[in-house]
C-alpha cells in the first residue's frame, strides 16, 4: 500500500497536533515546526504529483477495507495538482505570517495545519460522506482563522460566514442522505455506477439530490447567488488568512468539477450533463456581479475580495463549458488565479501597514518609503490577476476564450470576460494612481516597508510568471488531467476494483 | 536567433537602467544608449537579405498544445518599422537627456523609454499574430508609464488613464478578432494567414473578425470616434509625445492595416470602415489643429490628422494606395518626430507653449526656427520635402478612385483637408516665429544647448533628402516594406518629384493657396469656432461615461452585496430549495412503490409533541428561556425516536449531547439581552414563513419520496464483517471505529478545532452581565447550596465507572468513547454546578487541557500504527485476553482509538462548558467590567 | 409512520429555516439546532424505519442498516462542535458589537 497518497493528510494533522501540545513551549518553536512541516508538505505533494503523472489513479482504503465499503482515499491527476497547489500556497502564506501576522502564533499555525488537513483531504477523499467531514474540519478551522485578531468588522463577517456554513452544512446531509437513502451507497464512484442503472421513477429524486449537492459545493464555490459571504469574510480577515482563503473557494470549484465530471458526467447514464444548464451562466453572473464590486470597493483588500470572486466565476466559466480544452483552461486559471488572489492579499497588507492611517483605503495618501518598489510590484500583480499580457493572468484568460470559440455561448464567454477585464484594469489603474501617484500633503507614512515582507507576495508573482515560462509543461499536465477526469471509467474502475486485504511489502 | 535578441536587448535594458538609475543620471543615459544602439547594430546585417525579399523568420515552441509559440518574423515592412522605432528612438535618448530637467529621476524614464521600444520592437517583428498583441497591450501600458511619469501632476494621471482604457479596450477587441482569425484560418502565424484570404473573406466569421480587429487598429492609431486620448497623451514628456503619441505607437496600428492588407482587404466592408474611419479621422484632425493655442495640442491634432490619411489611403484599397500609405508612414515619422522636439525646445527655452504669448521667437532662436520651418513646411506638404510626395500620390489615388467613379466628392474633401493642414503649419510658424513680440513669457528664450538641436537637424535633413532625391535615399528600403505589404511584386509607381502637370499636383496647389486663405482669414474663424463647434468634446464625453459607470457600480453594489445575513442566509435557502425542485420536476413521481408500515398511538403522540414542541419555539422565540425548553423537548423526543426505531447508541448520544447543549445555551442566555427589541416588519416575516414553508415542503418530500422506495444498501457487508473482520457485535460502534474510522477521527479533529477556537474566542472577552433575571430578582450570588455539592461529589467517581464500563463495552454493546466522554465530561460539569468556579479551578485546569491533544495523538497514532504491520492507515486487529475475574475478554485496536475519542470528547466539553463557566464567573456584578462597545 | 416521520422532519426543518431567518443571534442559534435535529432524524430515517430489532449481532435475527446510524453519530457530533462554536462566536459578537443583532446594526 502506498503511503504516499495519505501523508498530506496525516503530516498537517500531526503538525496540528504537535503544535497543540506545544502550545507552551517559546514562540520560534512552533513557528519552526509549522514552518518545517508546510514545506515537507510541499515536497510531498510534488512527490505525489509525480507518481499520478503517467495517468495512473492511486487508491489508498482506509482500514483496509475496499471501496465502496471502507472509505478510500483517492489520487489522480487533479487532485495531486490540487493538494500541490495548497502545499505551495500555504507555504507562501506561512512564511509572510511568521512576520508577524500570526500575533503570539498560540493558535494560529494550529488552525492553519488543521485547516490543511482538512483541506487536502477534501481533494483527496473519494467518499462523498467523508467529503462532508473533511468540509466540516476545513470549515471549522477557517472560523477560527477567520476571526483570529477580533474586531467588530471581522467579529460579524465570521458570525455570517459561519452560520451561513452551519445553513450549508445541513443542505450537505440532506443531499447525501437522499442520496444514500436511493443509491444504498456513498462511494463517489460507486454512486456514479448506480446512477448509471438508476431506474426511471427514481430519477427525480436523485436528480433533486444532486443539484442540492451542487448548490452546496457553489456557496463554498462562490458562484453566483451564492457568493455573498464572500467579500466580507475575505475582506476583512487578516491578510495572510485571507491569501490562504484564496484557495478555499477552489474546493468548492473542485467539488464542483469532481461532481461535473465524476458523478454527473459521462459514465453517470440518465443524470449526466445534470449540471450544463447551470453552470456557465451562474458562472458568468459571478464574474459581472464580481466586477461590479471591484469597481465599487473602498479599500484594496475589499477589491482583492472582490477579484476573488470574479476569478470563481471565470474558472467555473471554464469548467461550465465542458470538454477536455476549456477543463484543462479551466485548471490553469484556477493554478494562476489562487497565487495571484493571494498575492493582492498580501501586498495590501504590506501597503496598508506602509500607509500609516490611510491603511488600503483608496485615499490619497502619504509619500511612501520605497513607494517605487511597492508601484512596481503592485504593477505587476495588478496586471496578472486583471489579465493582462504578459503575466499568467493573460495566458489562462487567452485559454479559456480560446476553448469556448464554437460554443454555444462563446458570444456570452467572449462579450463578458473582454469587457469585464477592461472594467478590471480601468479600476485597477485607478486603484494604483490613487494609492501611489496622490500624494495628500502632511499625511505620514507608516513604519518603512522591510524588503522581506515583500518575500512572500514576490515568490507568489515568480511562480506565476513560471506558469508562463513552462505554460506549456503545466497547460499540458492540465490537458492530461482533464483527458482523465473525462475518461471516468477508469477512475471509477481503479476505485473500486483495488484489491483488499493482505498487507503489501 | 537575432530577432529575439534583438527585441529581448530593450527589455534587458529596461531592468538594467531601471537599476542604474540610483547609481547616476548619466549613467543611465549612456546605458540606453548603448542598448538601443546595439540592437539596431544587429538588425542592420539582417536589413540586405531582407531587402532581397527574403523573409527571416525564427521560431520557438512556447505552449505549443494550445497553439502559442514564440515566433519572430523580419520582412520588409518589419525591417522599415524596426529602424524607425531605433533610428527615431536613438535621437529620443538624446533629445530627452537635455529635455528632462534635475529633479526628474531620469533611470525611471529611460527605464520606461527602453520598455515601450521592446515592446514596440515586439509588435512589428511577430510572426505568431498572439505574440504580436501581447507586445500590443505591452505599449499600452508602458504608454501608460510615461504618460504618467510626472505623476504628480491631475491632467497626467488622467490622460494615462485614459490611454490605457482606450488602447487597452482596444487590444481586447483585437484579442477577441486574433482569435476568431485564428480559429477560420487555423494558424496563428501570419505566413499562414496572409496566404488565406480568400477562406477569410468568404467566412462567415470575416465581418465580426474584421471588426474586433479594426477596433484595435483604430483606438491604437487615434482614428475617429477613439481619437481623443492621444491630445491628452501630451501631458506626457515631449520626447515622449515625440517617440511614442506621433513617430511610432500610434503608428502600431497602421502597421497593422498594412500587416493585414492582403489578407483582410479588398472588400467593400475593408473599404468602407477603414476608408471612412481615415476619411473623418483626416478631416477632424486637420480643422481641430488649426485651432489649438497648445504648440503640442496643434501637433496631436495634425498627427491624428495624418494618421487618417494613412488610414484612408489604405481604406481606399488599391495596391498603389497601400504602397501611398507605407510611405507616408516613413515620411510622417520623420517630420512629425522632429516638429515635436523642436515644440519641445521652445517649451523648454521659452517656458509655454501657449501660441497666444509666443510670438516673434525669431529674434531668440533663429536656428530652431528655420529647423522648425522646414519641417512644418514638409507637413504642409510643399515641394521638394518628403510630405509633398507622400501627399501627391494621396491625392492621385483620390482622383482615381473618382475616375472610376466611385466616390466624386473625395478629392475634394482631401483637398481641403490639405488647405487645413497648410494653414495649421502657418500657423505653427507664422504665430509662433513672428507675428510680433513675445507676450509676457517666464523666461528670455535662447537657443537650445547643441546636441539638443542635433537630433531635429538630422531629422530634418533626411525629410530634405527624401523629398528632393527620394529613388536615391529610402527607395529601395521602401520597396521592400511596400512589396512584403502587399505580399505580391510592386505596381508601377514613379518616385520622381515631377510628374507633369495633373489634377493631383493642381489639387496641391489648391490645397496651398486655400491654407493660405484659411490662415488669413483665422481670426473670424477662431470667433465662430469659439461659440460653436469647440464645446464638443469627446474627451468629457469619455469622463463622463467613466464617471457615470462607476457611479453606477458604486451606487448598485451595496445593494448587490449588502452585508446582510437574513439575506444571505434567505438566498441560500431559497437557491438549494429553487435548483432541488427544479431538478425534481417531470422527472419520476414522488411516491415509491414500498408498502407503509402502520403508525401506532404512542408514535403519533411523540409525533404531535415534537411538532407542538418545534413550533412552540418558533413562537415563543422571543422569551428565549421558554424557548430554550421548548427546544430541549424537541431534542428529547428525537432521542426517543431514536430507540423506538432501534438505535440505542444514537439515542444515548443525542440525549447526552442534548444536556450539555442545553447548559451550554442556558449559559450563553444569561450573557444576551433577556428581553430583545421587535423583530422587523410584516413583509419580511411572510417572506420568511414562505420560505420555512418551501424547505419543510422539500424536505418532507425527501423524506416520503426516499421512504416509500425500496433500496439495496452496501449495508449486508457491514453486518457480515463486524463480527469476523472488525471484532465488534455492536455494528455501530464498529463502523465508527473501524469501517468509518477516518470519518470518526475527522469528527474527533472538529471537537478538537471548535475546543480550541472557542478558547481563542473566549479569551478576553468581557460581557456585562445583568443584574436581575427575566422576572426582575436579582441572582443570588451565595455560597454553592451544601447538598448538591456533596450529593454531587458523591455522584463523580459513581458515573465516572459508568463512563468507563460503557467506553469498554461500547465494541460490542451500545455505548463507546463519545457517549463516555459525554457522561465523564457531565459529571464532571456538575461539580462545578454544584461547587462553584473556585472549587472546581482548584481541582482541574480550566486552561486549554492537554487532553484533547493527547486523545487526538491517541486516536492518530492507534491508526499509524497499522504500518508497522504493513496495513494501511487505521487497519485495525484484535485478539482475546483472559482477565482475571473479568474472565474471557477482548482487546481491539480500535478500543485504543476509541479511548482517544474518550479523551477528546471530555477534554473539549470541559473547554467549553468551564471556560463559559468562568466567563460567567469573572462578569459577575461584583466585578463586572464593562463589555468593550 | 413514513408519512408522519416525513411531516415531523418537514415541520422541524420548517421551524429551523423560519428561526434562521430571525434577525437576532439567539433564534438563529435555535433555528440552526431544530435543523440539525431535522436532518440528524432525516439521515437516521434513510435507512428505514425498522421497529425493535437487536442493536447487536446476534443468532439468526433481522437488522437495521447501521450505517446511517453510524453517519448520523458523525453528524451529531460535529453539529455539537458547531453550534457550541456559534454559540461562543454570538456572545463574541454581543461583546465586539455592543448588540445581538446578526448584523450589529440596530436598526434592523
Amino acid at each position: 500500500m502506498n503511503h504516499l497518497v495519505i501523508a498530506p493528510l496525516l503530516l498537517p494533522l500531526l503538525a496540528g497536533i504537535a503544535l497543540l501540545l506545544l502550545r507552551g513551549s517559546a514562540t520560534p518553536m512552533r513557528q519552526a515546526v509549522s514552518l518545517l512541516a508546510t514545506f515537507t508538505l510541499v515536497v510531498i505533494a510534488f512527490q505525489l504529483l509525480l507518481q499520478v503523472a503517467d495517468g495512473s489513479v492511486l487508491v489508498y482504503r482506509l482500514g483496509d477495507w475496499s471501496a465502496p465499503f471502507g472509505i478510500v482515499l483517492v489520487a489522480d491527476r487533479l487532485s495531486a495538482i490540487m493538494v500541490l497547489l495548497t502545499a505551495v500556497l500555504s507555504a507562501s502564506v506561512i512564511l509572510y505570517a511568521l512576520r508577524g501576522a500570526d500575533h503570539d502564533a498560540r493558535f494560529f499555525h494550529v488552525l492553519f495545519q488543521m485547516q490543511l488537513f482538512g483541506i487536502n483531504g477534501a481533494f483527496l477523499t473519494g467518499d462523498l460522506f467523508n467529503l462532508f467531514v473533511f468540509f466540516e474540519v476545513l470549515l471549522i478551522a477557517s472560523y477560527g482563522l477567520l476571526l483570529y485578531g477580533g474586531g467588530a468588522d471581522r467579529t460579524r463577517a465570521g458570525l455570517h460566514y459561519v452560520v451561513l456554513n452551519l445553513v450549508g452544512s445541513t443542505l450537505f446531509l440532506f443531499a447525501v442522505g437522499t442520496l444514500y437513502g436511493v443509491l444504498g451507497t456513498l462511494n463517489m464512484a460507486d454512486i456514479t455506477q448506480r446512477l448509471a442503472k438508476i431506474s426511471e421513477e427514481d430519477l427525480g429524486v436523485v436528480r433533486a439530490a444532486g443539484l442540492l449537492l451542487f448548490a452546496v459545493f457553489a456557496l463554498k464555490g462562490a458562484l453566483a447567488p451564492l457568493h455573498l459571504w464572500l467579500p466580507g469574510a475575505y475582506g476583512y480577515t487578516s491578510a495572510p488568512v485571507a491569501a490562504m482563503f484564496a484557495i478555499m473557494t477552489k474546493v468548492g470549484a473542485y467539488a464542483i468539477l469532481r461532481a461535473h465530471s465524476l458523478m454527473f458526467g459521462p459514465e453517470s447514464g440518465p443524470v449526466a450533463g445534470l449540471l450544463d444548464p447551470w453552470l456557465l451562466p451562474l458562472a458568468l453572473i459571478t464574474v459581472v456581479a464580481g466586477t461590479i464590486g471591484v469597481m465599487a470597493s473602498k479599500r484594496l483588500s475589499q477589491q482583492a475580495a472582490y477579484l476573488v470572486v470574479v476569478s470563481a466565476g471565470t474558472l467555473l466559466a471554464a469548467f461550465g463549458m465542458g470538454g477536455a480544452e476549456a477543463f484543462a483552461a479551466g485548471l490553469y486559471y484556477l493554478l494562476h488565479s489562487t497565487l495571484a488572489a493571494a498575492a493582492v492579499f498580501l501586498l495590501a497588507d504590506v501597503i496598508s501597514k506602509a500607509r500609516g492611517n490611510a491603511l488600503d483605503r483608496l485615499i490619497p495618501g502619504p509619500e511612501l518609503p520605497r513607494g517605487q518598489l511597492l508601484a512596481g510590484v503592485f504593477l505587476v500583480i495588478a496586471l496578472a490577476v486583471s489579465g493582462m499580457p504578459p503575466l499568467s493572468g493573460f495566458v489562462g484568460k487567452w485559454l479559456i476564450l480560446q476553448a469556448s470559440i464554437g460554443e454555444p455561448g462563446m458570444p456570452w464567454v467572449f462579450a463578458i470576460l473582454l469587457v469585464t477585464s477592461l472594467l478590471v484594469i480601468m479600476t485597477l489603474a485607478r486603484t494604483g494612481t490613487m494609492l501611489f501617484f496622490k500624494i495628500e500633503e502632511g499625511a505620514t507614512a507608516g513604519s518603512p516597508v522591510r524588503v522581506l515582507d515583500l518575500g512572500a507576495p514576490l515568490a507568489l508573482v515568480l511562480i506565476g510568471i513560471g506558469m508562463v515560462v513552462y505554460a506549456g509543461p503545466v497547460y499540458e499536465f492540465g490537458q492530461a488531467a482533464a483527458e482523465q477526469l473525462l475518461r471516468s471509467e477508469a477512475y471509477i474502475s481503479a476505485v473500486l476494483q483495488a484489491a483488499t486485504g493482505g498487507p503489501q511489502p | 536567433m537575432t530577432l529575439p535578441i534583438i527585441v529581448a536587448i530593450p527589455f534587458l535594458g529596461a531592468i538594467l537602467v531601471s537599476w542604474l538609475g540610483t547609481r547616476g543620471r548619466m549613467l543611465s543615459a549612456y546605458a540606453t544608449t548603448f542598448m538601443s544602439f546595439s540592437a539596431l547594430m544587429l538588425l542592420l546585417p539582417q536589413a540586405q537579405t531582407v531587402m532581397q525579399g527574403e523573409i527571416v523568420l525564427w521560431r520557438y515552441d512556447w505552449l505549443t498544445s494550445a497553439g502559442l509559440a514564440l515566433s519572430f518574423r523580419l520582412d520588409g515592412l518589419g525591417l522599415l518599422f524596426a529602424l524607425m522605432i531605433l533610428a527615431i528612438g536613438l535621437l529620443v535618448i538624446l533629445y530627452a537627456r537635455y529635455y528632462l530637467s534635475e529633479k526628474d529621476p531620469m533611470g525611471r524614464f529611460y527605464a520606461y523609454l527602453l520598455f515601450f521600444q521592446g515592446s514596440m520592437l515586439g509588435i512589428v517583428l511577430s510572426e505568431h499574430i498572439i505574440q504580436l498583441l501581447i507586445f500590443w497591450e505591452l505599449t499600452s501600458i508602458s504608454s501608460f508609464l510615461l504618460i504618467s511619469y510626472w505623476r504628480h501632476r491631475e491632467d497626467a494621471r488622467k490622460g494615462a488613464r485614459m490611454a490605457l482604457a482606450i488602447t487597452g479596450g482596444g487590444g481586447l477587441a483585437m484579442l477577441a478578432g486574433f482569435l476568431l482569425l485564428g480559429e477560420i484560418v487555423g494558424s496563428y502565424e501570419l505566413t499562414a494567414i496572409l496566404a488565406s484570404a480568400e477562406q477569410i473573406r468568404e467566412h462567415p466569421w470575416y465581418l465580426p473578425t474584421l471588426v474586433l480587429i479594426l477596433l484595435g487598429v483604430f483606438t491604437k492609431s487615434a482614428q475617429f470616434p477613439f481619437h481623443f486620448w492621444l491630445p491628452h497623451a501630451m501631458a506626457a514628456p515631449t520626447p515622449v509625445s515625440a517617440y511614442l503619441h506621433s513617430a511610432t505607437m500610434v503608428k502600431a496600428g497602421v502597421f497593422l492595416l498594412a500587416r493585414f492588407f492582403p489578407a483582410l482587404s479588398y472588400t467593400p466592408e475593408w473599404s468602407w470602415l477603414v476608408g471612412g474611419a481615415g476619411l473623418l479621422t483626416l478631416l477632424i484632425g486637420a480643422y481641430t489643429a488649426l485651432f489649438k493655442h497648445d504648440l503640442k495640442g496643434l501637433l496631436a491634432y495634425s498627427t491624428i490628422s495624418h494618421l487618417g490619411l494613412i488610414t484612408l489611403l489604405f481604406g481606399i484599397g488599391t495596391p498603389l494606395a497601400a504602397v501611398a500609405g507605407v510611405f507616408h508612414i516613413m515620411n510622417h515619422a520623420t517630420f512629425k518626430a522632429s516638429l515635436f522636439m523642436a515644440a519641445g525646445i521652445i517649451d523648454h527655452e521659452a517656458g509655454t507653449r501657449d501660441m497666444r504669448k509666443l510670438n516673434g521667437l525669431w529674434k531668440y532662436m533663429p536656428y530652431t526656427a528655420v529647423l522648425a520651418m522646414v519641417a512644418s513646411a514638409a507637413m504642409a506638404g510643399v515641394p521638394l520635402l518628403n510630405g509633398f510626395l507622400s501627399k501627391e500620390m494621396f491625392f492621385a489615388k483620390t482622383v482615381y478612385l473618382t475616375e472610376e467613379g466611385t466616390i466624386p466628392w473625395l478629392p475634394i474633401m482631401a483637398t481641403l483637408a490639405g488647405a487645413f493642414a497648410v494653414a495649421y503649419s502657418l500657423r505653427f510658424i507664422h504665430d509662433v516665429f513672428f507675428n510680433g513680440e513675445p507676450i509676457d513669457l517666464p523666461k528670455t528664450p535662447h537657443e537650445p544647448p547643441r546636441w539638443m538641436k542635433l537630433p531635429v537637424e538630422i531629422l530634418v535633413v533626411l525629410c530634405l533628402a527624401v523629398g528632393i532625391f527620394p529613388a536615391w535615399t529610402f527607395g529601395p528600403l521602401w520597396a521592400s516594406a511596400a512589396s512584403s505589404t502587399l505580399q505580391a511584386d510592386l505596381p508601377a509607381y514613379s518616385l520622381s518629384i515631377w510628374h507633369g502637370f495633373n489634377t493631383a499636383l493642381a489639387m496641391s496647389l489648391v490645397a496651398l493657396i486655400g491654407g493660405i486663405i484659411i490662415y488669413l482669414i483665422r481670426k473670424p474663424l477662431f470667433r465662430w469656432h469659439e461659440n460653436s463647434i469647440a464645446h464638443i468634446d469627446a474627451r468629457s464625453m469619455f469622463q463622463w461615461l467613466e464617471q457615470k459607470l462607476f457611479g453606477f457600480a458604486a451606487v448598485l453594489n451595496p445593494i448587490l452585496h449588502r452585508s446582510s445575513l437574513q439575506r444571505m442566509v434567505a438566498v441560500t435557502m431559497l437557491a438549494a430549495i429553487a435548483v432541488a425542485f427544479a431538478g425534481f420536476w417531470g422527472f419520476g413521481s414522488i411516491t415509491g412503490s414500498q408498502p407503509l408500515s402502520p403508525v401506532d398511538p404512542v408514535s403519533l403522540v411523540a409525533a404531535l409533541i415534537l411538532i407542538g414542541a418545534a413550533i412552540g419555539t418558533v413562537i415563543l422565540h422571543r422569551q428565549r428561556f421558554m424557548a430554550l425548553l421548548m427546544l430541549s423537548v424537541v431534542g428529547l423526543i428525537v432521542a426517543l425516536t431514536f430507540v423506538k426505531f432501534s438505535a440505542p447508541d444514537l439515542a444515548l448520544t443525542q440525549l447526552s449531547v442534548e444536556v450539555v447543549t442545553i447548559v451550554l445555551l442556558l449559559l450563553a442566555l444569561y450573557f444576551l439581552p433577556s428581553i430583545p427589541p421587535r423583530e422587523s416588519g410584516a413583509g419580511r416575516h411572510t417572506r420568511d414563513l414562505v420560505l420555512a414553508g418551501l424547505a419543510g415542503v422539500g424536505a418532507a418530500g425527501l423524506a416520503w419520496a426516499v421512504l416509500t422506495r425500496p433500496y439495496e444498501s452496501i449495508a449486508g457487508y457491514f453486518l457480515e464483517n463486524s463480527v469476523p473482520g472488525g471484532g465488534g457485535t455492536n455494528v455501530v460502534n464498529v463502523i465508527l471505529v473501524d469501517f468509518r474510522g477516518f470519518d470518526t477521527l475527522g469528527e474527533i479533529t472538529v471537537l478538537a478545532i471548535a475546543a480550541i477556537g472557542i478558547y481563542a474566542l473566549l479569551e478576553g472577552l468581557r460581557l456585562t452581565a445583568p443584574e436581575q433575571d427575566y422576572d426582575g430578582r436579582s441572582w443570588n450570588w451565595d455560597v454553592h447550596p451544601i447538598i448538591p455539592a456533596a450529593f454531587s461529589r458523591l455522584l463523580l467517581p459513581l458515573a465516572l465507572l459508568v463512563a468507563i464500563f460503557v467506553l469498554l463495552r461500547g465494541h460490542n454493546l451500545p455505548g463507546g468513547g463519545f457517549i463516555a466522554g459525554l457522561i465523564t465530561a457531565v459529571a464532571l460539569i456538575t461539580q462545578y454546578l454544584a461547587n462553584g468556579i473556585e472549587w472546581t479551578k482548584t481541582r482541574m485546569s480550566t486552561g486549554l487541557p492537554p487532553m484533547i491533544g493527547i486523545g487526538l495523538l491517541l486516536a492518530t497514532l492507534t491508526g499509524v500504527a497499522s504500518w508497522l504491520f504493513g496495513y494501511p492507515f487505521l487497519t485495525t486487529t484484535f485478539t482475546h485476553v483472559h482477565w482475571p475475574l473479568v474472565g474471557e475478554f477482548e482487546v481491539a485496536s480500535a478500543m485504543m482509538f476509541d479511548l482517544g475519542v474518550f479523551m477528546v470528547v471530555v477534554g473539549v466539553t470541559l473547554v467549553i462548558l468551564l471556560r463559559l463557566g468562568q466567563l460567567h464567573d469573572i462578569n459577575r456584578p461584583e466585578n463586572v467590567v464593562e463589555s468593550e462597545n | 409512520m413514513e408519512a408522519l416521520i416525513a411531516i415531523v422532519i418537514g415541520v422541524l426543518t420548517a421551524s429551523g429555516v423560519y428561526l434562521s431567518l430571525r434577525g437576532r443571534t439567539f433564534p438563529v442559534v435555535l433555528g440552526l439546532t431544530l435543523m440539525s435535529y431535522a436532518v440528524n432524524l432525516f439521515l437516521f430515517v434513510m435507512g428505514r424505519l425498522m421497529i425493535g430489532i437487536p442493536p447487536v449481532i446476534q443468532e439468526n435475527a433481522t437488522y437495521a442498516d447501521p450505517l446511517p446510524q453510524a453517519l448520523v453519530l458523525t453528524a451529531i457530533v460535529i453539529s455539537f462542535g458547531m453550534t457550541a462554536f456559534v454559540v461562543v462566536l454570538a456572545l463574541r459578537a454581543r461583546a465586539e458589537l455592543g448588540n445581538d443583532h446578526v448584523d450589529g446594526e440596530e436598526n434592523h
